[in-house]
């Protein structure tokens, strides 16, 4: 006659308590001689030391890709990845770009059409026509 | 960032012989090929790294794999043997780009030492040792993590019954949410053990999970005939015998014994490899070192994806996240352990509602009202539509006297009734003092940065129930 119980697991609402970048990882590929990569490497000269030490809680990794446009992936928490074409780009446009990576969730770009979502029961409750004193016709 | 030390380079390892190498009287050729093999680095567990004078040992060209390295650089330069190693030097955690990410990632103090978050992602079944694996810190952890979120469930919900209070705690600080926390802060896990795998990783072991601790508790004498036969358990001997989620816990395999030497010698040689083996690494753990096991893990590709595999790695993940709090109490106490584990374990929303099954609401509704002294409850018709067409609603309300209980709505009177009933008691079992009540560690705290002062450390007592229904 006692109670049960069942099994339930709890939902991490992320910011609430402790908050984790979801970018854990970006690879940057540059080649040494093509043309398209020279935003890049100038980037990765001049700009990426600052903007990697500015996010430690993102593991940098940066290997040649001889003869292909340069490219920046993201990886995130996820498990997507999120690769961005940074051919003929100066610098600050990359730096853009990583912020871009930076702030991404990993999840598939959907078109949110409500402000808010929320796991919280609503304040206000759902209306019921079976309460209150009903309309008077 | 990009440049990383190269401490090794400028260094070699300290290379010892196994001690008593080549004396045993019971070795057979093929076992003194591999003792001559096998030459072991030591191992240090400590938060500075221990590399000194040791350049006057030339790296080898040859690595145990046989993998001519100056034909094949490796992308990583290792010290020699660290492949025989079960899990990576504790030096190599100062180089893992992906450990210094995450310590950054969960904001971790910086009193926390790589080398120790290194240890916390070793799993007992990846390296027995326990001067290297995370069982310590999880045990710590455990315990910590328990004692936060019971005390939470007791001040919050003092009505709680216990079977439910049980199932809270494993909804939010069992294995399965733990598992789903590590997740959540982005840990990969490595593919096999192993000492030249990157110190970020995870490590668990699916071929030899029987290392590993199963489970933190008593266990209990009985234990094989309550798994064997399927006892029921009262919920007072869960109270006392069981862990922290009322499981009964498991006893450990016992490890197999060496047999004595004479016989090991009658013995086809094979065997006896294994059995030497076990006697050696059982010695050399107590020494705080470790030997390579030569012989080819029994791993198959199809053990992936099984339920039990599914289990390791949840154990492995959730004892991560147990060894993360252990560590965060050791290196810089009680009060950041405990933000901590509010943080990341606490904040997690755990909808309690959901966790009641009842079997017989209305009858414990009334027996609920005669041990309280209420009125007995009474089912009162408030609205109904439709009572004749294909989708009637009843609105029902449960009172006793003129207090209502509680309200259902339902398709038919018996329906209605029983959501009504449920709703009742989950009123009443699901009492709250609010949010603003203290936990007993927070008399612990010291508030004085806060300005709260000495009102944190006086304890004013919390409502404390008599106690859920007894079944009857």
């Amino acid at each position: 006659m006692a109670v049960k119980a069942l099994k339930a697991v709890s939902q991490g609402r992320n910011g609430v308590g402790a908050f984790i970048l979801q970018c854990k990882r970006i690879d940057l590929h540059y080649c040494d001689w093509a043309g398209s990569s020279r935003g890049m490497n100038g980037f990765i000269k001049s700009l990426l030391p600052k903007f990697a030490a500015a996010h430690p809680q993102i593991e940098f990794t940066i290997s040649p890709r001889p003869a292909k446009h340069p490219v920046a992936i993201g990886h995130y928490i996820n498990g997507r990845s999120k690769p961005i074409c940074v051919r003929n780009m100066e610098p600050y446009e990359i730096l853009k770009k990583l912020e871009l990576l930076r702030d991404a969730s990993g999840e598939k770009l959907k078109k949110v059409t409500k402000p808010v979502r929320s796991i919280n029961e609503s304040v206000r409750g759902i209306w019921s026509p079976y309460h209150g004193n009903g309309m008077q016709l | 960032m990009m440049k990383r030390l190269r401490i090794e380079r400028a260094t070699g390892q300290l290379l010892v012989a196994r001690s008593g190498a080549a004396s045993n009287p019971g070795s057979t050729a093929l076992r003194s090929s591999y003792r001559a093999a096998q030459v072991v680095p030591v191992r240090h567990q400590s938060s500075y790294s221990s590399f000194e004078a040791e350049s006057q040992h030339p790296s080898p060209i040859y690595e145990e794999d046989g993998t001519d390295h100056s034909r094949f650089p490796p992308l990583e330069k290792l010290p020699p043997l660290t492949s025989t190693l079960p899990s990576p030097l504790p030096e190599r955690a100062l180089q893992s780009a992906k450990l210094a990410a995450l310590h950054a990632r969960l904001s971790l103090s910086p009193k926390i030492p790589l080398q120790t978050l290194a240890r916390t992602l070793v799993d007992p079944s990846a390296d027995p040792n326990p001067h290297f694996n995370n069982t310590s810190l999880a045990f710590l952890g455990s315990t910590i993590i328990n004692y936060h979120a019971s005390e939470w469930f007791m001040v919050h919900y003092p009505r709680l019954p216990m079977d439910v209070f049980y199932a809270a705690m494993t909804g939010l600080a069992g294995p399965a949410p733990l598992n789903r926390i590590a997740k959540s802060w982005g840990i990969e896990s490595a593919a096999a053990p192993g000492g030249e795998v990157d110190s970020g990783l995870l490590q668990f072991s699916l071929d030899s999970p029987g290392e590993s601790v199963l489970g933190f508790g008593y266990t209990r004498t009985i234990v094989d005939k309550i798994n064997k036969n399927n006892w029921q358990r009262s919920v007072n001997s869960k109270i006392i015998y069981d862990d922290d989620f009322g499981q009964v816990v498991s006893r450990p395999k016992p490890k197999p014994k060496p047999k004595p030497k004479q016989q090991e010698e009658e013995q086809e040689p094979q065997v006896e490899l294994d059995q030497e083996q076990d006697q050696d690494q059982e010695q050399d753990q107590e020494d705080g070192e470790y030997l390579y096991n030569p012989l080819p893990p029994k791993f198959s590709p199809t053990s992936y994806g099984s339920e039990r595999t599914r289990e390791l790695s949840e154990k492995a993940h959730a004892n991560f996240v147990r060894a993360v709090v252990g560590a965060t109490y050791a290196h810089c106490g009680r009060e950041q352990a405990k933000a901590f584990v509010k943080a990341h374990v606490l904040s997690r929303y755990l909808d309690l509602e959901r966790l009641f099954a009842f079997k017989h609401p209305t009858l414990e509704l009334a027996l609920l009202c005669a041990r309280e002294e209420f009125d007995p409850p009474v089912a009162r018709l408030l609205s109904e539509t439709g009572r004749l067409s294909r989708t009637p609603v009843f609105v029902v309300g449960i009172y006793s006297g003129n207090d209502k209980l509680g309200e259902g709505a339902g398709a038919t009177l018996e329906q209605a009734r029983l959501k009504a009933a449920m709703h009742a008691l989950k009123a009443w079992y699901l009492y709250s003092p609010g949010e603003g009540a203290r936990v007993p560690s927070d008399v612990l705290e010291s508030g004085e940065e806060e300005g709260l002062g000495k009102r944190m450390r006086t304890w004013e007592p919390v409502y404390v129930d008599i106690g859920e229904l007894i079944s009857r």
